[in-house]
């Protein structure tokens, strides 16, 4: 890599993933809100809430130590990290050749599983019920979906060549072949669990039964949570860019030419919206899975991206 | 339509057939089970389309509107009536685990795989991976109908695996002679009668189920 081009586009890139999460959570609650016939919570209230927990002091139980402080910030930046790995706006050969091989879809994937380690780790160091309750389950939950996620990545790779996501965007032609119907299915049940969303988990409710992922975060407080919460943002918006970008990748832009990128900036809102339009629709329409029949319901993803891997080698 | 394209939308169309036969296989209740197999009869109605448009056999069009009419429309709502009117509970009862049934699913997908790559003759003469799908259906419908407990999903069952017999032969053989297919779509009708009939008769009569018929012994 030369010159510091290629390192300003990715942390403009990330800042760009980070400033726009907390938006996406705010449509998709939005959403529901409207589909079941609340006037809900304005678009921007995710903003107010992490702005509020930043002005807020800490408390934290007396086992916890180091390592209880320092798990949200690392799992901040290693979310963040990972979000700039995933194409957004254009495609790698559109600065002129100044590419930033910053990582592929496997690094993307193993630095958002490093964040949950970080998380699970964190609450059970805090030493309470919920947080060991949490991170039991989500690890379980872990166990189900990043292996599928591989296999799905895999599936695009074979045709593709290459596990550069970048790569991926930029060589996948408009025909949508026959395993990656499947593969998408298989990226459409993931996405449900991989943001913490209805069938798998629920993000609205602190209530004991059905929580996963916020049960961790009940030990955290202040900026600590508000750490913790923008990486879910994130970490939400960054696993959608991640579909997108193997799936539907029209729209990227092949030059850094202003037009370009405003076209592309569009398509990329569009893409967003209608996943979040997605989201809200399962939420809505579906009641959460009790816990143990979780296996079924991701085995069903395995399934499909395990077929769509079969369809695309044999 | 050129070959190249009906051979992709054969291809895309069994891609969506195993995905609703995972939803069949998958699914916790009895009527997502139904909705789902209803639609894989459409998909194979739209390759019956697709198919005789291809190769300009126009039985196949008989056959693609018997298919949606009969297997999509008719018999699922005859099977949800039956649910209805016995009363039964909605969960799938499944003798092992629904996972376990999934990770079967998942060996026997490679298998029918294997299978037609050994058949390698044969595979060229059709359309991409219509035998290999068609395999996969007709032994996965075989699993749904020895795993559930309940008359209506090993019916649910007998259908997939029908609808896998009739992709293959589609695909491999442009169309069986359209009184056999009639005949076969004929003998699905009477299965699901048979079933609809025993079920309403065995309740009414014995007010039990039909995983207790097991149980008698002459």
């Amino acid at each position: 890599v030369d010159g510091l081009a290629p390192l300003g586009v990715a942390a403009a890139r990330v800042a760009l993933l980070a400033l726009a999460a907390p938006l996406v959570t705010g449509i998709v609650q939005k959403m529901k809100a409207t589909l079941q016939s609340r006037q809900g919570a304005s678009v921007v209230q995710p903003y107010r809430d992490l702005r509020k927990l930043l002005r807020k002091g800490t408390v934290q139980s007396d086992t916890a130590s180091a390592i209880f402080r320092a798990v949200p910030p690392l799992v901040l930046a290693a979310t963040l990290t990972a979000a700039a790995m995933v194409p957004v706006l254009f495609l790698p050969g559109a600065a002129g050749g100044a590419r930033l091989p910053l990582g592929d879809a496997i690094l993307l994937l193993s630095l958002l599983a490093l964040a949950r380690f970080l998380l699970a780790v964190g609450a059970l160091d805090a030493g309470g019920a919920f947080g060991g309750m949490g991170a039991s389950r989500e690890m379980t939950v872990g166990v189900l979906v990043e292996p599928v996620l591989m296999l799905v990545v895999f599936s695009v790779a074979a045709a593709v060549g290459t596990t550069e996501l970048g790569d991926i965007a930029a060589r996948r032609s408009l025909a949508f072949r026959a395993p990656d119907l499947l593969a998408l299915f298989s990226m459409m049940l993931l996405l449900l669990a991989e943001t913490g969303r209805i069938p798998v988990d629920n993000p609205d409710t602190h209530l004991e039964l059905t929580m996963l992922h916020e049960g961790m975060l009940l030990e955290h407080s202040g900026p600590g949570l508000g750490c913790l919460v923008l990486a879910t943002h994130v970490k939400q918006i960054v696993i959608m860019a991640f579909s997108l970008a193997i799936f539907f990748p029209e729209g990227l832009a092949q030059s850094l030419a202003p037009q370009a990128i405003a076209i592309a900036a569009g398509a990329f809102c569009l893409k967003i919206v209608g996943l979040s339009i997605f989201l809200a629709l399962v939420e809505s329409s579906y009641a959460k899975l009790r816990f143990f029949r979780l296996p079924q319901f991701l085995g069903m993803g395995l399934l499909c991206a395990f077929m769509a891997l079969a369809l695309r080698l044999l | 339509v050129t070959p190249a394209l009906a051979h992709h939308l054969i291809d895309d169309v069994g891609a969506m057939l195993l995905f609703t036969m995972i939803l069949i296989l998958g699914a916790g209740q009895l009527y997502r089970a139904i909705y789902a197999v209803a639609a894989q009869s459409v998909f194979i109605g739209i390759a019956g389309g697709v198919l005789a448009t291809a190769t300009g056999n126009s039985d196949l069009w008989v056959i693609a509107g018997l298919t949606i009419v009969i297997k999509a429309v008719a018999l699922p709502w005859l099977m949800l009536r039956v649910i209805a009117r016995v009363g039964i509970r909605r969960e799938i009862e499944p003798v092992i685990p629904i996972s376990l049934t999934l990770a079967i699913a998942a060996a026997i997908i490679l298998l029918s795989f294997y299978l037609s790559a050994s058949l390698g003759t044969v595979r060229q003469a059709i359309t991409g991976n219509a035998l290999p799908v068609g395999i996969a259906l007709m032994l996965l419908g075989v699993l749904v109908m020895v795993s559930r407990r309940k008359a209506v999903t090993q019916m649910v069952g007998l259908f997939a695996s029908e609808n896998g017999i009739f992709f293959t032969a589609m695909a491999v053989s442009q169309g069986m002679p359209l009184i056999i297919e009639i005949g076969v779509i004929l003998d699905v009708i009477l299965g699901a009668l048979v079933m609809g009939i025993l079920m309403l008769r065995v309740r009414s009569s014995l007010d039990e189920d039909i995983a207790d018929l097991e149980q008698l012994k002459g």
